[in-house]
């Protein structure tokens, strides 16, 4: 067989993180490769590699015998390589015929395209994908599943050479996955190849001939499907033992301060849990199963269509953050830049903007005890700053995310909901924020912790539950922690084994 | 020097202010008299009492393009009450204030209703307040109001021409600093201006915020209509059109930025000044409105292409400060 697609030796850093590091791997021709890691194992930055969304620092990538050392988006469209994203990339006001050929000649007027040409093509197209659907009709009117077929069809009229698909199954209906599984070996069998980006290990099985995995930006092995099991997957996607780094503590773990009692909302979303004074609860699951959802319906800035949150032992009919905030909730939350800082402000206007109206009397804020309050703080996060006149903008990701942390500590919180609370932050700076939730557990707070990082998880956790498509597939106590474990719940699989 | 040149950045508008008025006390005589001051100040006094309310706006991120005709309307309705309804002036200054308050929390309830940015709300706003303002007044201006209403406008105290708008103006602007620099509620005002859903998710009733602050712009509206019609002793629906460009372009000037969570209320009152001072000296050299409308825009585009030069050039210096 000849290769389509090779990735020779690329390597992609960030600021601070070896996104993909010497990755090589190939494709080929008419073959179905599953891609396959953790989150943060560069699946993702692979992907951005190959269609040139991303310029990556070294290496190269050979698309049908042509070797690039630098890729821009056209380039690689045009040497065949089409890309399905999980965010559809579709304009929904305009027919299924006018997406497929968006950006495309029809006809020889460029501003006028020949509408007849352009219908009788797709339809040619949608055929040879066997889906029949009227391909006048609006991209908005479609299904979820529709319009991921629509963007099948957009890449196959380009001549694709190879579709990367990214979590496909993830965005649609099970009953619909059949389908579009149909639609991929139809493709397989005009001779594209696919490289198929997972979550659900069991769907491989199904739909692949080889399985490529990625862990921690690297490359770790090919291996064809058939000759595979899951629990190999698993290992090699988690590969390593877990190291020493997390700091001990001795908290106290005691009464219920967090019952979420048949909480309901969007969808299918159904959840119960209860968090503990003094505890670390881990919430882990794929990226779309509910996690942030959860975070921000306690902390009141969704709206849940039914059930209770209940904080020390009363209800809370969160109308709103404000009110959260009242009961003592404070999230620090996942996108910390958009949503956790006031970048362009200093330190000291940032650390008390929770806590204002605490500290003034008939509106007047008393800016002694905000900067009491600042630098407090300041010093006991060990915030690492020439002066808190400094905006926080010019702070690195950790001592940004220290602000948060520090701005929802001094409006006395007593439930701190940390979503994600290392991402982008460095290896330094990872351990003192667990020595810092350490800390607080002990002083008897309690923290529900968002993380996907799965070490994290388990190395900070006291329980953790996990997230499966909205619902709850399980809860583990620290003697059961273990990789597999969490993995199984999180992708569904032990679930359907029981 | 370095300590002189950030003064400078800092308080540019009155730096500005303080040149241009140095160059018209050079070109024309009697420039630098008391009387001359406190008469620019009273030209003025209406145009910067409705400022503190459209900063306040921009500061929180907003923008309001409806002022010019909510005065109009304001200042109409006030005439109507006073010489068809006959009803008392002090009756009457407290409902068009009222009124215009009431203006202000309807561009916020639509802001809520619609789901889009108060812009947009405002200049549908503002095109029905026009049409409204020329429906009740017949396209005719309403003159005949009564001595005692007028002297709102007209009256002085302490010196004959140091007017009461002047001294409200001074009042107003003395309690919005302390507003915006001394209690939570400045402070809030900003955390929407830096960063909306940051200030949601710290506990600030982003929905009441908007509220107020669009009852607040409206008062000072109110306010600023009832000079206004109290000092031209008339009301008409045209009285007030395009003052919305003044003063978004005066507070632009005064280093609020278009993007909100920036600025003081002093360098929006030297902004607007300036505006009013560049107005005032093309009159003279015999340069009509349309004029002036062209050197208005003009700066207003200036003063944008140089907000947006600077936001790029903190953004390389922070990134800058970052990699070292």
């Amino acid at each position: 067989m000849t290769k389509i697609l090779e990735v020779k030796h690329v390597t992609k850093t960030y600021p601070g993180v070896v996104a993909l590091d010497d990755v090589s791997f190939d494709v080929e021709k008419g073959e179905i490769l599953a891609l396959i890691g953790e989150n943060g194992a560069g699946k993702s930055t692979v992907i951005k590699s190959i269609s040139g969304a991303i310029n990556f620092d070294s290496g190269s990538i050979v698309i049908d015998g042509k070797e690039y050392q630098k890729l821009t988006p056209s380039m690689a469209r045009e040497a065949g390589v089409g890309v399905v994203y999980q965010e559809l990339n579709l304009v929904p006001s305009l027919s299924i015929m006018e997406n497929i050929f968006l950006g495309e000649k029809i006809g020889p007027n460029p501003y006028c395209p020949q509408f007849d040409e352009m219908k009788r093509r797709s339809e040619e197209v949608m055929n040879t994908l066997g889906v029949k659907i009227d391909v006048k009709t609006q991209v908005q009117m479609l299904s979820t599943a529709q319009m991921q077929i629509v963007e099948i069809a957009k890449a196959v009229v380009q001549n694709c050479k190879v579709l990367i698909m990214d979590e496909p199954s993830a965005s649609i209906p099970m009953a619909e996955v059949e389908n579009m599984f149909e639609i991929v070996r139809k493709l397989k069998a005009k001779g594209v190849s696919v490289i198929y980006i997972s979550h659900r290990l069991e769907e491989l099985f199904e739909l692949c001939d080889r399985v490529t995995v990625f862990r921690d930006g690297r490359f770790v092995v090919t291996r064809n499907v058939a000759d595979i099991t899951k629990q190999d997957l698993i290992k090699y996607m988690i590969g390593r033992e877990l190291t020493e780094k997390f700091p001990v503590r001795n908290a106290k773990v005691s009464d219920t301060v967090l019952e979420v009692k048949d909480l309901c909302g969007n969808g299918d979303f159904h959840i119960n849990l209860q968090l503990h004074r003094g505890e670390i609860l881990g919430l882990a699951g794929l990226i779309g199963a509910g996690r942030t959802e959860l975070a921000k319906m306690i902390c009141g800035d969704v709206h849940p269509d039914s059930g209770e949150i209940i904080v020390n032992g009363k209800a809370m009919h969160a109308a709103s953050c404000a009110d959260a905030v009242e009961r003592g909730i404070g999230l620090v939350p996942e996108d910390r830049k958009n949503e956790g800082v006031f970048l362009g402000y200093t330190i000291e206007w940032n650390i008390p903007v929770m806590s204002l109206r605490k500290i003034s009397k008939f509106g007047f804020i008393n800016f002694r005890k905000a900067d009491e309050l600042t630098s407090t703080y300041v010093r006991t996060l060990e915030i690492k700053t020439p002066s808190v006149k400094q905006e926080v903008k010019n702070l690195s990701g950790g001592n940004q995310q220290k602000v948060v942390v520090a701005k929802v500590l001094a409006a006395d919180n007593e439930v701190l909901i940390f979503d994600e609370p290392t991402r982008g932050i460095d290896v330094g700076a990872k351990q003192e924020i667990y020595m810092l939730m350490n800390r607080l557990v002990e002083e008897g707070k309690s923290i529900l912790m968002i993380s996907s990082d799965m070490e994290e998880l388990l190395g900070m956790s006291d329980r953790i539950v996990v997230l499966h498509e909205g619902k709850v597939s399980g809860e583990l106590a620290k003697p059961q922690f273990s990789q597999a474990g969490v993995l199984e719940l999180a992708s569904g699989m032990k679930e359907e084994r029981a | 020097m370095n300590k002189v040149i950030d003064f400078c950045r800092r308080n540019l508008a009155w730096v500005l202010l303080v040149l241009i008025m140095i160059v018209f006390g050079m070109t024309t005589n009697n420039f630098f008299t008391t009387a001359n001051i406190l008469n620019i100040l009273n030209q003025n006094a209406y145009l910067i009492i409705c400022t503190y309310g459209i900063a306040l706006i921009m500061m929180s991120g907003g923008l309001d393009m409806a002022v010019g005709y909510q005065m109009s309307i304001c200042g109409v309705l006030a005439a109507l009450m006073l010489t068809k309804l006959g009803l008392p002036t002090p009756l009457v200054v407290i409902v068009t204030i009222l009124i215009s308050v009431a203006f202000g929390a309807l561009g916020t309830l639509l802001e809520h209703l619609l789901q889009l940015p108060r812009i947009f709300v405002s200049i549908g706003l503002s095109t029905v307040y026009q049409g409204i303002a020329y429906v009740i007044t017949n396209s005719k201006t309403i003159s005949g109001l009564p001595d005692g209403f007028k002297e709102i406008g007209q009256g002085t105290i302490l010196h004959p021409s140091l007017t009461y708008a002047t001294l409200m103006m001074v009042i107003g602007g003395i309690i919005m600093s302390f507003i915006m620099d001394k209690t939570y509620f400045g402070r809030y005002v900003f955390a929407l201006g830096g960063n909306e859903a940051a200030a949601r998710l710290a506990g600030i009733n982003v929905k009441r915020m908007k509220y107020a602050i669009g009852c607040i712009a409206g008062f000072f509206c109110g306010i600023g209509s009832v000079i206004l019609t109290a000092r031209v002793g008339a009301a008409a629906a045209s009285t007030a059109a395009g003052t919305e460009i003044t003063i978004l372009t005066g507070v632009l000037v005064g280093g609020v930025s278009v993007r909100g969570g920036d600025g003081k209320i002093a360098n929006c009152i030297a902004g607007v000044l300036i505006m009013g001072l560049l107005a005032n000296g093309m009159q003279l050299a015999g340069l009509n409105t349309y004029y002036q409308y062209i050197a208005k825009g003009s700066i207003m585009l200036v003063v944008m292409w140089f907000d947006a030069f600077q936001m790029k050039r903190r953004a390389l210096a922070a990134n800058k400060r970052k990699e070292s």
